[in-house]
Order: structure tokens, then C-alpha cells, then sequence
């Protein structure tokens, strides 16, 4: 190799690499504060359809399933709501703030993992303040399209209305009380129900029910009997 | 390949058919069965490779002059990874639900010998506007396949195509598995290697 040769290689590769890298960052530039803001309003959404009656959903603090970072809502609902306009003196747009008088906790909201049959189950369970869960919400999996997809189908969302950490147990087949499988898909029923909800119901009982009830015992062992 | 003496419709041609990448190259199969359980998921992908090889081909036959031989191989790879990471942070961001269950295979397009091939046996020895033909054949080619077996694939195995119900229940529900995969494009590939022997008198599929 002359020395001509090597000149002419770090020319090719120098150029190449600041033209392709001047371009990725005029996309990302474009492109990522875009899809930032659709993110945070996707799990806002989902967070206000886990609790309706809510007024405000605070961030109460962060946990680590299957050492993934989510994170534990509290659902806040105000004694009075006092609306207050207030026009900017700059930009003469009127904003509207909110302020929320007395608020008391009416339910709680954890972000959780279940591990699935080729995927981890990124799932939202809402609970009322006695800790029965009020609805659940698939926000992402990788499941067997046709099978265990049908994690996502309201039929078998609503199997968990009412439930507590004891009854959060799946069967197969039909159950009054307890959460029943999806034909063929029972490793991804059994990963929404005993991996995600229940983990986070225990998780929400183990940390808040403290400061919300002191003499509320912390029972069971933790996932002992899955 | 030398210089080629083809028409433009004959080069699209070429990659749609004569030398589409997976019924007849039977190239890139790993997203052909991964992605293609629903029409929608293997139009995406299908589209995003039409993307990534017409732009590959395109910039690569653009200074293939300019090119280093001693180099080229890992420049070419430099070239398709920028233009996957390109619509890779487009369709995370604009198509939010269908990347959701594609993601993984937007950013595998890096390693598609389809796109590599062409690159190396076409874009690097030819002109741009026959290379872009070139590239754009191939793509709509893997496109047309994609949507070929991802439309039998959810018709038969879950009775829906876009998501849309056609026929209630699951009348073939194999079909959407891994293993359905296998047999829809197994048994497609007969099918049209069938069709060219019977009426055009071909010898079969290459089988590279």
C-alpha cells in the first residue's frame, strides 16, 4: 500500500462519516423532540383512563421489576377544583391553571413488567385505596400474534375487576373468583396475572399502605406460591 | 455483473421478479417469516426496504468512483446502517403502533444480504439512474413478496386482513405461527417457481 492509498482511504472514510453523521443529526434533530412529547402524552393518556374519577395522577415513586425502571402513581381527587385564568403579560395568551384544594388519595396506579412467553409485558394496573384492582392496561408486549396478543382484548382486561393479591391467581379453565386463562396462551395470562399485576399490587400494599394505614399488617410472602 | 445494457423496466423488472429476493433468491427470509403474520407489519417493513435499497444503491453508485476497492466493503455498510437509522428514528416517531411491533426488524435491515448484494454486484459498476431502478426493483420486489404471504398468512390464520375481520374464528390458525411462516413461504416459492415452468418454460428457482 502507497502512501497515496492510504491518503485517498482516510479521505474516504473522513468524509463519509461527517456526511453521514451531519445527516443523522439533522433527522434526529427533526425528529426527536417530536417523538418525546408523543411519548410522555401516550402514558399520561393511559394514566388518566386507569382511574377516571381522578382529577390529578402524582407521581408517587419508582420501583425495579425484572430491573426495569417504572414507576408508582398515586390517583388524586380534589374537594374543590378552582380554575384560574390568568393572561401572560408578554405573550397575551390567557393560561388556565388548575388548583386543587384538599386532595385526597382515591387510588393508586403502578407501572409494571410481567415476563411473557417471548416478551417482558409492559402493563399499568390501577387499584382502589383497599387495594382491589379497579382495571389494567396493556402498554406494550411482543406476545404470539394470535395467541397470547390476546392479552390486550377487553375480555380479558375485564377479568380483573375486583381482584386482591389472593385471588390474582390464574386457572385454566372456568373460575368464579380467579383470573381465567386464555386458551392457548396461558404462560402469557399467567405472566400479565401472577408476574405483573399481582407484583404490583404487592408492591403498592408494601409501600403505601403503611403511611396510609398503620395498623394494616403486611401479610403474605412475596410471590412465594407462584 | 458488468456493466449492464438493460432497459430501465427491465431492471425493475429483474428485482421484481426473475431475481426477487425471496421466492427467487431466497435472500432475507428471516423478516420474511418474523414480520409477515400481519399485512400491515409486512408492508411496513416492505416499504422501509424499498427505502433503504434505492438509497443504498443510489449513493453508492453516486461515488462509487470515489470509493477506495480496499475499502469499500465496510464503507458500503456505513452507507446502508445511516440510511436504516434514518428511517428507523422516522417511523419510531411518526408511526408509533406499527413500530411497536417491528422495531427489531427496521433495525435488522443492516444485515440483509439482499441489500449488501446489490450493492456489491450492481450499484458499485454501474450509473446512478439504472442503479436506482436496480435498487427500487429489488425493494418493491421484497415489498410484493411481503404482501403475498403476510395476506395469506392473517387470512388464513386469523381471518382478517388489516386487522379487519373477514371470516369469523380461525380457520387456519398454524398460519400465523413461527411455523406457518415456513410453509407459506415454502409452499408459495413451489407455487411460483410451478408457475414459470409450466408457462415460461424456467428452469426453477436458482437456489443460491
Amino acid at each position: 500500500m502507497t502512501a497515496k492509498d492510504i491518503a485517498k482511504i482516510t479521505i474516504n472514510l473522513v468524509i463519509i462519516y461527517l456526511i453521514g453523521g451531519l445527516l443523522l443529526a439533522v433527522v434526529y434533530a427533526i425528529t426527536s423532540p417530536i417523538k418525546f412529547q408523543k411519548e410522555k402524552a401516550e402514558k399520561e393518556a393511559a394514566l388518566l383512563t386507569m382511574i377516571p374519577e381522578a382529577d390529578k395522577i402524582e407521581k408517587r415513586g419508582d420501583w425495579h421489576p425484572h430491573e426495569k425502571h417504572a414507576e408508582y402513581y398515586a390517583a388524586l381527587k380534589c374537594s374543590e377544583l378552582i380554575t384560574k385564568s390568568e393572561k401572560d403579560e408578554k405573550t397575551g395568551e390567557i393560561k388556565e391553571t388548575k388548583e386543587c384544594i384538599n386532595p385526597q388519595d382515591i387510588g393508586y396506579i403502578a407501572e409494571g413488567f410481567g415476563k411473557g412467553y417471548s416478551s417482558y409485558i409492559h402493563i399499568l394496573t390501577s387499584v382502589d385505596n383497599s387495594f382491589q384492582v379497579k382495571r389494567i392496561k396493556i402498554l406494550g408486549h411482543g406476545e404470539t400474534p394470535g395467541l397470547g396478543d390476546e392479552i390486550e382484548k377487553d375480555y380479558f382486561l375485564k377479568r380483573f375487576e375486583n381482584k386482591t393479591v389472593d385471588t390474582l391467581v390464574v386457572v385454566k379453565g372456568e373460575t368464579q373468583d380467579k383470573v381465567e386463562a386464555i386458551t392457548g396462551a396461558t404462560i402469557s395470562s399467567r405472566a400479565v396475572t401472577e408476574d405483573g399485576v399481582r407484583k404490583g399490587v404487592e408492591m403498592l400494599k408494601e409501600k403505601l399502605s403503611g403511611e396510609q394505614n398503620k395498623e394494616q399488617e403486611k401479610e403474605e410472602e412475596y410471590g412465594s406460591h407462584s | 455483473m458488468a456493466h449492464t445494457h438493460k432497459s430501465n423496466l427491465e431492471l425493475i423488472k429483474n428485482g421484481m421478479f426473475s431475481e426477487n429476493t425471496i421466492f427467487r433468491m431466497a435472500i432475507s427470509l428471516c423478516p420474511s417469516i418474523a414480520v409477515t403474520n400481519s399485512l400491515k407489519n409486512g408492508m411496513a417493513l416492505g416499504i422501509a426496504v424499498v427505502f433503504v435499497q434505492t438509497m443504498v444503491n443510489v449513493t453508492i453508485s453516486a461515488i462509487r468512483k470515489f470509493i477506495h476497492p480496499k475499502i469499500r466493503i465496510p464503507i458500503f455498510m456505513l452507507i446502508i446502517a445511516g440510511y436504516v437509522t434514518i428511517i428507523d428514528m422516522v417511523m419510531s416517531t411518526y408511526f408509533r403502533a406499527i413500530y411497536a411491533q417491528i422495531g427489531l426488524y427496521i433495525q435488522i435491515i443492516v444485515a440483509f444480504a439482499s441489500i449488501f448484494a446489490r450493492a456489491e454486484v450492481f450499484a458499485s459498476k454501474n450509473k446512478v439512474i439504472p442503479s436506482f431502478m436496480d435498487g427500487f426493483g429489488m425493494g418493491v420486489g421484497f415489498l410484493l413478496a411481503m404482501i403475498v404471504i403476510s395476506f395469506f398468512r392473517e387470512f388464513l390464520g386469523k381471518g382478517e386482513l388489516f386487522g379487519i375481520t373477514i371470516v369469523a374464528g380461525k380457520p387456519l390458525l398454524i398460519m400465523i405461527l413461527p411455523a406457518g411462516g415456513f410453509l407459506a413461504v415454502g409452499l408459495l416459492m413451489a407455487f411460483f417457481n410451478w408457475i414459470d415452468m409450466r408457462f415460461y418454460g424456467g428452469k426453477g428457482a436458482s437456489g443460491v
